[in-house]
């Protein structure tokens, strides 16, 4: 008994404009948590090259626990657990949209941390040498020498990061942020076109993550990166 | 004396490198450090700037003791050069940028200024042309002669040569060589870890021979070279001679 498929692709064109608004929030929540786990990482992946124990495993323990724990868990725990403790003692909670962006800036950070340590201790230890030899502090032998050479190496693996944690705002649906899969889930309750919708869904996240790459591409190739 | 040097002692670790090292280095003088792999020569030379840190002794710098904790070592470093075998040059700087970085950084030298004095040096390493470059683009001779010219931009009163020539293609050595003999005749410090033992003869004031973690043997190039009188200074020679 088939009625043959009844697909209704005008209902999906007719949900775009809700599904762009899932888009802006996707893309802000990406960049700005990306801005901040930047400066994050930046910092834990540098505490992960000192030579002092303490400032080590510090950023030892915030990479190991972030990494070893499901981001999907790191969101929940944020959204529903810390905010019952906050609620409680301070009156007020973490709204959803600043929740999932401090969500991907603090699990984004571990990654970009050890993307950071890598490229920094994979610059020979002749660069440093020679800095220090002519005089420049520790500092300045970091910044005019170390940092730039590191920095070109960490865009493929930051590019990378960016796409991993674009997709991975698609989690905080769960947290009722109104980022685009949640915005298709909208769509779907009251449309009940689940294939439609979610098809244009995964082709908006495909059309997002290919046009990360494709930038990524032609910076990799104009910063002669290899 | 430039550099004075009192009972070095530098261990890594359990292994002791260096095992007691005396040596006073006059103003202009040139000391050619030659011996068999593993002597500790470069370690020595390293220890001349603090790259590597010392176990125990004195090492005393143009009047700074380096051993003081007090000592500001990145003053020092100034004053002494130091050229590497794997001529460590910048890879995300022009040849400009590398050799006018420390001037500018370090002796607070205008940036105009600082560009007109590496030209002059480009010009006495016979490289103006390629001023712009990146050091990828050069050969390793002339890599080599970028970091001399880098290295004298800090007008620094010692240099410190460490194997400069032995990561280099052997037609690619004289054109290093031959800097650095001019820079002998201009009457710089010089103390150069090497194995070019024409160059030991034809430019230095003393040779010194290592081995084992200790100076075996110092003298003029004439007597190290035709009367060694160490077994060990001989069994080198013969060697590489």
């Amino acid at each position: 008994m088939n009625d043959g498929l009844n697909l209704d692709w005008g209902v999906a064109i007719n949900s775009l404009p809700i599904l762009m608004s899932g888009i802006k929030w996707t893309i802000i929540i990406t960049i700005v948590g990306l801005l901040f786990g930047f400066f994050i990482g930046a910092l834990m992946g540098l505490a992960r090259t000192s030579k002092s124990k303490l400032i080590y495993a510090l950023g030892t323990v915030y990479v190991e626990a972030i990494r070893g724990t499901p981001i999907l868990v790191q969101a929940v725990y944020l959204y529903f657990g810390v905010n019952q403790i906050l609620l409680q003692t301070m009156g007020f909670k973490i709204e959803p949209i600043p929740a999932g962006i401090i969500a991907i800036s603090i699990n984004s950070g571990a990654y970009i941390a050890e993307i950071v340590r890598g490229s920094i201790q994979s610059i020979h230890k002749g660069q440093v040498e020679a800095g220090r030899s002519l005089g420049l502090s520790k500092f300045k032998t970091f910044y005019f020498i170390v940092w730039p050479q590191a920095f070109k190496r960490m865009i493929p693996p930051l590019g990378n990061q960016f796409i991993i944690s674009l997709k991975d705002t698609s989690l905080f649906s769960v947290i009722a942020v109104g980022e685009l899969l949640r915005q298709g889930q909208l769509v779907v309750s009251s449309t009940f076109a689940a294939f439609e919708i979610y098809t244009f869904v995964a082709v908006l996240y495909l059309f997002m993550t290919l046009s990360i790459s494709g930038v990524l591409r032609y910076v990799e190739r104009r910063l002669d990166v290899s | 004396m430039i550099i004075k040097v009192e009972n070095l002692h530098k261990y890594f670790g359990e292994l002791e490198v260096l095992k007691g090292i005396d040596l006073e280095i006059a103003e202009q003088e040139v000391v050619c450090v030659i011996g068999p792999s593993g002597s500790g020569k470069s370690t020595f030379l390293r220890c001349i700037n603090l790259l590597e840190d010392i176990t125990s002794g004195r090492v005393i710098v143009d009047g700074y003791d380096l051993t003081d904790p007090k000592t500001n070592i990145n003053k020092v470093r100034t004053e002494v050069g130091m050229v590497f075998q794997q001529f460590n040059l910048f890879p995300h700087m022009t040849v400009m940028q590398n050799i006018t970085l420390a001037p500018i950084q370090e002796r607070k030298i205008p940036k105009q200024q600082a560009q007109k004095d590496a030209l002059e040096l480009l010009d006495k390493v016979g490289l103006r042309d390629k001023v712009n470059v990146y050091p990828d683009n050069l050969s390793g001779g002339q890599m080599q002669r970028v970091a001399i010219a880098r290295a004298l931009a800090m007008n620094p009163k010692v240099m410190l040569f460490d194997e400069p020539t032995s990561a280099l293609d052997p037609e690619l050595v004289g054109e290093v060589l031959a800097v650095m003999k001019d820079l002998a005749r201009e009457g710089m410090t010089m103390v150069v870890v090497t194995h070019e033992m024409g160059f030991a003869r034809e430019v230095a004031d003393r040779v010194i021979f290592m081995d084992e973690g200790i100076i075996m043997e110092e003298n003029t190039p004439e007597e190290i070279f035709k009367n060694p009188r160490h077994e060990r200074t001989k069994a080198f020679l013969g060697k590489i001679l």
